[in-house]
């Protein structure tokens, strides 16, 4: 544990001892901040269920940004392989990036907390609603990171990883827009494959163990594709 | 004792064969160089060691475990230090070397005391709270040897720890690696053939992925030169044939073993630029 600990660590550091983090940081809240007021203005809700699907499609953008390099950048600079000789377990280095990114992202949702306090001003939300789309959100992030960090174990080129990671996210995103091709078992796979259906029913403040199990095992089915593609380089 | 045994160990990428049926064994404090041109198979058969590849075939013992086996228990009796330094640019010298204590297992306790210790060994007491990016080539390289022993490894494997380096950097890395034999047994890839003579008890080269020479570097040199002697006695007087014994060195080996063959009839001969302007 003191290894992962380690490496997250150390990422968190790389992050925040370059200005990337934090142009991301106040860039994502500048422009969550104008969306907010834009759904309030126009929609006059005191809920957050636009804004939640609303930050869904900016993440589609924004998380292959922040981990395109994870994996690229240690296998370009030749640090990859001072992790890999060191008593380090693939899966060790794989959890180490994957929490120092999922901090990273956590503070950045944790931010945007404050847009619950604004809609209390003004009205009475339903804060069980909110809380449950934070959840669903914060679900959905880990799930995008999970899905980065695999892309960017399969290239150095961190332009690469980030497209790869677009093509996934875009897929998932948009596999329900399809479903008027099909019909049965294919129509419900794409319902189910997702992530907008599934975001859905937390927005509306209904956690269902169906949608708790589609981002769990997404992100573990992720994270255990990452460590075989490190442990098959690893022994090629 | 035995700290590194190689047993009929080949590793091909493709048609490349890399590394070829190569066999031998490092003992305890021994030094050793490990020569050969570039593109011989020594990074490869040293990632082998290491763990970060594995042999197609044969073995790998690491003080009596097998590399395929214990690749964890391994890596912690390793200190490897890649052909380019693997260091974090945006870390200071301290926190560089914090990290690769915590990932390579170093307790808490022993942190401190193995950072001083490492410091005070590879001088780099002075720009620990540098920036490694802003570090000269031969204190990267430094920084590079400090991170192999921070762990107290038994076996450091270091490919081409000079490379690059200015002649003073040279002569303080190779008086760095020298301090460890004391500890700990080295296997270093070199191209600074008069430096590594100074060093090394014993040599081992590779051509096109086979061992040729596997001899300690006295019997090495004593015996090439008396086989220098009795090649040149119909040649030369005795005068010449004893300033040519005394003369041949490592690098003289080197060459000798790895001259390319002279070029065949139906090859065009390579001309100098006056020979090939006398032809017109």
């Amino acid at each position: 544990m003191n290894k992962i600990i380690a490496l997250t660590k150390k990422e968190l550091h790389s992050y925040f001892s370059s200005p990337v983090a934090y142009i991301i940081l106040i860039a994502c809240l500048l422009l969550f901040n104008v969306l907010f007021f834009m759904l309030i203005e126009q929609n006059r809700e005191v809920s957050l269920r636009d804004i939640f699907q609303v930050m869904e499609f900016m993440f589609i953008f924004i998380i292959p940004l922040l981990t395109m390099k994870l994996f690229a950048e240690e296998k370009a600079n030749g640090t990859m392989e001072f992790l890999l000789t060191a008593p380090l377990t693939p899966s060790m280095i794989v959890l180490g990036k994957y929490f120092s990114m999922l901090i990273f992202y956590s503070l950045l949702i944790s931010i945007t907390g404050i847009y619950y306090f604004i809609v209390e001003y003004y009205g009475n939300p339903d804060p069980y609603s909110i809380l449950s789309g934070y959840v669903g959100i914060w679900l959905e992030g880990a799930l995008f990171i999970a899905i980065g960090l695999l892309t960017s174990s399969w290239t150095r080129n961190q332009i690469i990883a980030a497209m790869t990671s677009y093509l996934i996210l875009f897929s998932l995103y948009f596999s329900i827009s399809f479903t008027k091709y099909f019909t049965g078992f294919s129509e419900e796979f794409l319902i189910q494959l997702s992530t907008r259906s599934h975001l859905e029913n937390f927005a509306m403040g209904i956690i269902t163990a169906s949608d708790v199990i589609y981002y769990l095992a997404g992100i573990v089915l992720c994270l255990v594709l990452t460590g075989l593609s490190i442990n098959h380089r690893l022994w090629q | 004792m035995s700290i590194l045994t190689v047993e009929h160990v080949s590793k091909n990428f493709g048609a490349l064969q890399a590394v070829d049926n190569v066999s031998f064994e490092l003992n305890q404090g021994d030094i050793v160089g490990f020569l050969g041109k570039n593109g011989a198979g020594k990074t490869t058969l040293m990632r082998m060691i290491t763990a970060f590849i594995a042999p197609c075939s044969g073995r790998i013992f690491i003080d009596g475990d097998d590399i395929t086996k214990h690749s964890l228990t391994i890596r912690q009796k390793i200190g490897y230090l890649p052909e380019t330094p693997p260091l974090y640019s945006n870390m200071t010298v301290l926190q560089y070397l914090k990290f690769a204590a915590e990932i390579k297992g170093v307790s808490a306790k022993k942190q401190t005391v193995q950072l001083a210790k490492v410091l005070e060994e590879c001088q780099l007491a002075q720009v620990k709270h540098k920036t490694i990016s802003t570090l000269s080539k031969g204190y990267k390289q430094r920084v590079g040897i400090a991170q192999a022993i921070i762990h107290e490894p038994k076996l450091l494997i270091l490919d081409e720890p000079t490379s690059g380096l200015d002649p003073m950097q040279v002569q303080q890395v190779l008086a760095l690696i020298n301090n460890q034999k004391e500890q700990r047994t080295v296997l270093l890839s070199t191209h600074t053939l008069p430096e590594i003579e100074k060093i090394a008890q014993r040599i081992l080269m590779i051509k096109s992925g086979q061992l040729i020479i596997d001899q300690s570097l006295q019997s090495l040199l004593k015996g090439t030169n008396q086989q220098a002697s009795m090649n040149t006695v119909h040649e030369n007087s005795a005068k010449d044939e004893n300033n040519q014994a005394k003369k041949l060195s490592l690098e003289q080996i080197f060459f000798n073993h790895h001259q390319e063959p002279a070029p065949t009839s139906s090859q065009t001969p390579i001309q100098t630029p006056s020979q090939y302007v006398s032809n017109y």
